[in-house]
Protein backbone atom coordinates (compact mmCIF):
# COMPACT_ATOMS: atom_id res chain seq x y z
CA UNK A 1 0.00 0.00 0.00
CA UNK A 2 2.91 2.54 0.81
CA UNK A 3 5.11 1.39 -2.23
CA UNK A 4 2.11 1.92 -4.57
CA UNK A 5 1.92 5.47 -2.95
CA UNK A 6 5.45 5.84 -3.29
CA UNK A 7 5.17 5.07 -6.80
CA UNK A 8 2.63 7.43 -7.70
CA UNK A 9 4.25 10.01 -6.02
CA UNK A 10 7.41 9.02 -8.51
CA UNK A 11 5.40 9.08 -11.53
CA UNK A 12 4.05 13.09 -10.51
CA UNK A 13 7.30 13.94 -9.92
CA UNK A 14 8.71 12.55 -13.29
CA UNK A 15 5.65 13.88 -15.59
CA UNK A 16 6.34 17.42 -14.08
CA UNK A 17 10.36 16.74 -14.86
CA UNK A 18 9.18 16.11 -18.78
CA UNK A 19 6.69 18.67 -18.72
CA UNK A 20 8.85 21.49 -17.78
CA UNK A 21 11.30 20.50 -19.76
CA UNK A 22 9.30 20.20 -22.78
CA UNK A 23 8.32 23.72 -21.99
CA UNK A 24 11.72 24.33 -22.45
CA UNK A 25 12.38 22.83 -25.80
CA UNK A 26 8.56 24.77 -26.68
CA UNK A 27 9.49 27.91 -25.59
CA UNK A 28 13.26 27.57 -28.08
CA UNK A 29 11.96 26.57 -30.80
CA UNK A 30 9.43 29.38 -30.37
CA UNK A 31 11.99 31.66 -30.20
CA UNK A 32 13.81 30.25 -33.13
CA UNK A 33 10.72 30.05 -35.60
CA UNK A 34 10.06 33.84 -34.27
CA UNK A 35 13.96 34.74 -35.62
CA UNK A 36 14.00 32.55 -38.57
CA UNK A 37 10.68 34.06 -39.84
CA UNK A 38 11.41 37.70 -38.62
CA UNK A 39 14.82 38.51 -38.53
CA UNK A 40 17.86 36.59 -40.19
CA UNK A 41 18.05 32.78 -40.91
CA UNK A 42 20.88 30.64 -42.29
CA UNK A 43 19.91 29.28 -45.76
CA UNK A 44 21.29 26.47 -48.32
CA UNK A 45 21.04 27.35 -52.04
CA UNK A 46 22.36 25.42 -54.60
CA UNK A 47 21.83 25.13 -58.80
CA UNK A 48 23.28 26.36 -61.39
CA UNK A 49 21.21 29.69 -62.07
CA UNK A 50 23.12 32.27 -59.84
CA UNK A 51 26.73 31.51 -60.95
CA UNK A 52 28.83 32.78 -60.64
CA UNK A 53 27.46 34.49 -57.56
CA UNK A 54 26.69 31.85 -55.93
CA UNK A 55 28.41 28.07 -56.51
CA UNK A 56 26.58 25.48 -57.61
CA UNK A 57 27.24 22.68 -55.32
CA UNK A 58 25.60 24.82 -52.47
CA UNK A 59 26.45 27.67 -50.19
CA UNK A 60 25.43 28.62 -46.97
CA UNK A 61 23.87 32.41 -46.81
CA UNK A 62 22.32 34.45 -44.34
CA UNK A 63 18.91 35.48 -45.48
CA UNK A 64 17.39 38.73 -43.38
CA UNK A 65 13.35 39.03 -43.17
CA UNK A 66 13.43 42.29 -42.27
CA UNK A 67 13.48 44.09 -45.76
CA UNK A 68 10.54 42.62 -47.47
CA UNK A 69 8.32 43.55 -45.00
CA UNK A 70 8.93 47.02 -44.74
CA UNK A 71 9.09 47.59 -48.38
CA UNK A 72 12.72 47.74 -49.00
CA UNK A 73 13.60 45.03 -51.70
CA UNK A 74 15.88 46.98 -54.77
CA UNK A 75 16.80 46.22 -57.85
CA UNK A 76 20.07 44.52 -57.76
CA UNK A 77 19.20 42.29 -54.39
CA UNK A 78 19.38 38.74 -54.34
CA UNK A 79 16.42 37.62 -52.94
CA UNK A 80 15.19 34.32 -51.50
CA UNK A 81 11.06 33.85 -53.82
CA UNK A 82 8.47 30.99 -53.29
CA UNK A 83 8.24 29.66 -56.97
CA UNK A 84 5.12 30.67 -58.56
CA UNK A 85 5.44 27.18 -60.32
CA UNK A 86 5.66 25.31 -57.57
CA UNK A 87 4.92 26.78 -53.96
CA UNK A 88 7.06 24.21 -52.28
CA UNK A 89 10.03 25.00 -53.73
CA UNK A 90 12.26 28.46 -52.49
CA UNK A 91 14.42 29.68 -54.88
CA UNK A 92 17.16 31.96 -55.45
CA UNK A 93 17.31 34.76 -58.14
CA UNK A 94 18.04 38.67 -58.34
CA UNK A 95 15.52 41.40 -58.48
CA UNK A 96 16.17 43.24 -61.94
CA UNK A 97 13.14 45.31 -61.94
CA UNK A 98 10.40 46.62 -60.08
CA UNK A 99 7.05 47.76 -60.50
CA UNK A 100 6.46 50.10 -62.84
CA UNK A 101 10.02 49.48 -64.64
CA UNK A 102 10.22 48.66 -68.31
CA UNK A 103 11.57 45.36 -69.17
CA UNK A 104 12.25 43.37 -72.61
CA UNK A 105 11.94 39.71 -73.19
CA UNK A 106 13.57 37.63 -76.13
CA UNK A 107 11.43 34.99 -77.40
CA UNK A 108 11.02 31.96 -75.35
CA UNK A 109 8.89 30.95 -72.20
CA UNK A 110 5.40 32.10 -71.99
CA UNK A 111 6.10 34.85 -74.56
CA UNK A 112 6.37 33.07 -77.40
CA UNK A 113 8.61 33.38 -80.42
CA UNK A 114 8.23 37.07 -80.10
CA UNK A 115 10.52 39.92 -78.88
CA UNK A 116 8.26 41.58 -76.17
CA UNK A 117 8.72 44.67 -74.22
CA UNK A 118 6.61 45.71 -71.60
CA UNK A 119 5.66 47.28 -67.43
CA UNK A 120 6.23 45.34 -64.48
CA UNK A 121 2.86 45.39 -63.29
CA UNK A 122 1.82 46.89 -59.77
CA UNK A 123 2.77 44.63 -56.70
CA UNK A 124 5.41 42.26 -58.57
CA UNK A 125 8.78 42.11 -59.40
CA UNK A 126 11.00 40.60 -62.33
CA UNK A 127 13.53 38.55 -60.73
CA UNK A 128 16.13 37.13 -63.08
CA UNK A 129 18.94 34.53 -62.13
CA UNK A 130 22.76 35.82 -63.14
CA UNK A 131 23.31 33.08 -65.31
CA UNK A 132 20.81 33.59 -68.22
CA UNK A 133 21.46 29.93 -69.51
CA UNK A 134 20.91 27.84 -66.74
CA UNK A 135 17.97 30.07 -65.21
CA UNK A 136 14.28 29.47 -64.72
CA UNK A 137 12.96 32.73 -63.60
CA UNK A 138 10.63 36.02 -64.95
CA UNK A 139 11.48 35.56 -68.49
CA UNK A 140 9.79 31.74 -68.19
CA UNK A 141 7.13 32.28 -65.24
CA UNK A 142 6.06 36.14 -65.60
CA UNK A 143 6.48 38.89 -63.24
CA UNK A 144 6.12 37.57 -59.32
CA UNK A 145 4.12 39.03 -57.24
CA UNK A 146 6.18 41.06 -54.24
CA UNK A 147 4.14 38.52 -51.78
CA UNK A 148 5.81 36.26 -52.68
CA UNK A 149 9.19 37.08 -51.86
CA UNK A 150 10.37 35.75 -48.19
CA UNK A 151 13.82 37.24 -47.57
CA UNK A 152 16.73 38.98 -49.21
CA UNK A 153 20.18 37.24 -49.28
CA UNK A 154 23.14 39.54 -47.86
CA UNK A 155 26.15 37.35 -46.55
CA UNK A 156 27.76 34.12 -47.50
CA UNK A 157 28.81 32.13 -44.68
CA UNK A 158 29.78 29.07 -46.24
CA UNK A 159 32.52 28.52 -48.19
CA UNK A 160 34.65 29.86 -45.59
CA UNK A 161 37.40 31.08 -48.45
CA UNK A 162 34.01 33.01 -49.82
CA UNK A 163 32.49 34.21 -46.78
CA UNK A 164 31.54 38.01 -47.11
CA UNK A 165 28.71 40.59 -48.56
CA UNK A 166 26.30 39.92 -51.12
CA UNK B 1 18.49 50.06 8.42
CA UNK B 2 16.20 49.48 6.35
CA UNK B 3 17.05 47.73 2.69
CA UNK B 4 18.70 50.54 0.94
CA UNK B 5 17.11 52.43 -2.63
CA UNK B 6 19.45 50.29 -4.47
CA UNK B 7 17.77 47.19 -3.06
CA UNK B 8 14.19 47.97 -3.77
CA UNK B 9 15.47 49.19 -7.16
CA UNK B 10 16.75 45.69 -7.95
CA UNK B 11 14.31 43.93 -6.92
CA UNK B 12 11.79 46.02 -8.82
CA UNK B 13 13.54 45.44 -11.89
CA UNK B 14 13.47 42.14 -11.87
CA UNK B 15 10.01 41.70 -10.79
CA UNK B 16 9.87 43.61 -14.33
CA UNK B 17 12.01 41.58 -15.87
CA UNK B 18 9.93 38.78 -15.36
CA UNK B 19 6.81 40.06 -16.32
CA UNK B 20 8.31 41.39 -19.61
CA UNK B 21 9.56 37.73 -19.94
CA UNK B 22 6.15 36.44 -19.72
CA UNK B 23 4.47 38.57 -21.89
CA UNK B 24 7.35 37.97 -24.83
CA UNK B 25 6.77 33.97 -24.42
CA UNK B 26 3.42 35.01 -24.90
CA UNK B 27 3.39 36.68 -27.91
CA UNK B 28 6.36 33.79 -29.20
CA UNK B 29 3.58 31.15 -28.84
CA UNK B 30 0.24 33.20 -29.99
CA UNK B 31 2.60 33.94 -33.19
CA UNK B 32 3.47 30.36 -33.58
CA UNK B 33 0.42 29.07 -32.78
CA UNK B 34 -1.33 32.08 -35.78
CA UNK B 35 1.75 30.64 -38.13
CA UNK B 36 1.18 27.40 -37.99
CA UNK B 37 -2.72 26.02 -36.60
CA UNK B 38 -4.92 28.89 -36.58
CA UNK B 39 -5.61 32.89 -36.75
CA UNK B 40 -8.71 35.13 -36.61
CA UNK B 41 -9.05 37.47 -39.49
CA UNK B 42 -11.54 40.68 -39.76
CA UNK B 43 -13.09 40.92 -43.45
CA UNK B 44 -15.53 43.67 -45.02
CA UNK B 45 -15.90 44.98 -48.02
CA UNK B 46 -18.61 43.87 -50.66
CA UNK B 47 -16.94 41.25 -52.69
CA UNK B 48 -18.08 38.20 -50.81
CA UNK B 49 -21.92 39.29 -50.20
CA UNK B 50 -24.27 37.48 -49.84
CA UNK B 51 -21.82 35.14 -47.83
CA UNK B 52 -19.82 38.36 -45.89
CA UNK B 53 -21.53 41.34 -44.92
CA UNK B 54 -20.59 44.83 -45.85
CA UNK B 55 -19.83 45.71 -42.20
CA UNK B 56 -17.43 43.28 -41.71
CA UNK B 57 -17.33 39.94 -39.83
CA UNK B 58 -14.95 38.31 -37.72
CA UNK B 59 -14.11 35.00 -38.89
CA UNK B 60 -11.44 31.97 -37.81
CA UNK B 61 -8.47 30.85 -40.58
CA UNK B 62 -7.17 27.79 -40.89
CA UNK B 63 -3.27 27.65 -41.25
CA UNK B 64 -2.80 24.21 -40.85
CA UNK B 65 -4.98 22.62 -44.37
CA UNK B 66 -2.75 24.83 -46.62
CA UNK B 67 0.47 23.22 -44.98
CA UNK B 68 -0.73 19.97 -46.01
CA UNK B 69 -2.22 21.43 -49.63
CA UNK B 70 -5.61 20.31 -48.37
CA UNK B 71 -7.42 23.34 -49.97
CA UNK B 72 -10.35 23.01 -52.79
CA UNK B 73 -12.72 24.03 -54.62
CA UNK B 74 -15.81 26.01 -53.11
CA UNK B 75 -13.05 27.01 -50.11
CA UNK B 76 -12.90 30.46 -48.49
CA UNK B 77 -9.16 31.64 -48.33
CA UNK B 78 -7.54 34.69 -47.48
CA UNK B 79 -5.19 35.76 -50.35
CA UNK B 80 -2.21 38.43 -50.21
CA UNK B 81 -3.48 40.68 -52.62
CA UNK B 82 -0.83 40.31 -56.22
CA UNK B 83 -1.61 44.21 -56.67
CA UNK B 84 -0.88 45.73 -52.93
CA UNK B 85 1.80 43.03 -51.33
CA UNK B 86 -0.08 44.79 -47.75
CA UNK B 87 -3.42 43.81 -48.40
CA UNK B 88 -4.87 40.33 -47.90
CA UNK B 89 -8.10 40.09 -49.38
CA UNK B 90 -10.96 37.46 -48.73
CA UNK B 91 -11.84 35.48 -52.05
CA UNK B 92 -13.63 32.04 -52.85
CA UNK B 93 -11.44 29.53 -54.34
CA UNK B 94 -13.13 28.44 -57.90
CA UNK B 95 -10.46 26.69 -59.94
CA UNK B 96 -6.92 24.90 -59.33
CA UNK B 97 -3.84 24.66 -61.38
CA UNK B 98 -4.96 22.99 -64.69
CA UNK B 99 -8.50 23.79 -64.53
CA UNK B 100 -10.12 25.73 -67.17
CA UNK B 101 -11.90 28.49 -66.17
CA UNK B 102 -14.54 31.00 -68.39
CA UNK B 103 -16.26 34.00 -67.39
CA UNK B 104 -17.38 36.68 -68.56
CA UNK B 105 -15.20 39.90 -68.86
CA UNK B 106 -17.92 42.24 -67.53
CA UNK B 107 -20.96 40.73 -66.31
CA UNK B 108 -23.20 43.78 -65.86
CA UNK B 109 -23.22 44.21 -69.73
CA UNK B 110 -25.81 41.52 -71.34
CA UNK B 111 -24.01 39.97 -73.70
CA UNK B 112 -21.83 37.11 -74.66
CA UNK B 113 -18.73 38.46 -74.13
CA UNK B 114 -16.77 35.41 -72.39
CA UNK B 115 -12.63 34.44 -71.81
CA UNK B 116 -11.61 31.22 -71.28
CA UNK B 117 -8.10 30.79 -68.99
CA UNK B 118 -6.39 27.37 -68.00
CA UNK B 119 -4.85 27.92 -64.36
CA UNK B 120 -1.11 27.55 -64.61
CA UNK B 121 0.95 24.85 -62.26
CA UNK B 122 0.98 26.18 -58.99
CA UNK B 123 -1.92 28.99 -59.31
CA UNK B 124 -5.10 29.21 -58.30
CA UNK B 125 -8.15 30.93 -59.38
CA UNK B 126 -10.27 32.98 -56.89
CA UNK B 127 -13.73 34.72 -56.94
CA UNK B 128 -15.56 37.05 -55.04
CA UNK B 129 -19.00 36.08 -54.36
CA UNK B 130 -20.26 39.38 -55.60
CA UNK B 131 -19.13 38.87 -58.95
CA UNK B 132 -20.27 42.67 -59.82
CA UNK B 133 -18.24 44.15 -57.32
CA UNK B 134 -15.06 42.38 -56.46
CA UNK B 135 -11.50 42.84 -58.02
CA UNK B 136 -10.04 39.22 -58.08
CA UNK B 137 -8.86 36.66 -60.76
CA UNK B 138 -10.92 37.78 -63.25
CA UNK B 139 -9.03 41.46 -63.09
CA UNK B 140 -5.54 40.15 -61.71
CA UNK B 141 -5.04 36.32 -63.17
CA UNK B 142 -4.49 33.48 -61.41
CA UNK B 143 -2.72 33.79 -57.75
CA UNK B 144 -0.01 31.50 -57.12
CA UNK B 145 -0.73 29.35 -54.62
CA UNK B 146 2.21 30.36 -51.96
CA UNK B 147 0.05 33.45 -51.83
CA UNK B 148 -2.97 32.10 -50.00
CA UNK B 149 -2.61 32.97 -46.33
CA UNK B 150 -5.04 29.85 -44.63
CA UNK B 151 -9.00 28.89 -45.12
CA UNK B 152 -11.77 30.62 -43.67
CA UNK B 153 -13.76 27.77 -41.69
CA UNK B 154 -15.92 29.30 -39.02
CA UNK B 155 -17.35 32.41 -38.15
CA UNK B 156 -17.64 34.05 -34.81
CA UNK B 157 -18.71 37.45 -35.23
CA UNK B 158 -21.54 38.56 -35.22
CA UNK B 159 -23.29 36.14 -32.76
CA UNK B 160 -26.64 35.42 -34.72
CA UNK B 161 -24.14 34.13 -37.33
CA UNK B 162 -21.83 32.35 -35.81
CA UNK B 163 -20.72 29.17 -36.90
CA UNK B 164 -18.98 26.95 -40.01
CA UNK B 165 -18.56 28.53 -43.16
Amino acid sequence: MLSQKLKLQQWCSTAKNVADRALIVAKFLCVLHIADNYLCAPTLVHGPSMLPTLNMRGDVVLTERVSHRIGNVGVGDVVLVVSPENPRKMITKRVVAREGDPVSVVGDGIWGDVSRSFVVPKGHVWVQGDNPYQSRDSRIFGPVPYGLIKGRVFLRVWPLDEFGLL
Amino acid sequence: MGPSNFQLWGSFAKEAMDASMLVVNFFCFLQVTRTYIFNAASVSGPSMLPTFSLSGEIVLVDRISLRLGKISRGDIVLVRSPENPRKVITKRLIGIEGDRMTFAVDPRRVGDDRKTVTVPKGHVWVQGDNVYESRDSRTFGAVPYALLQGRVFWRVWPLEDFGAL
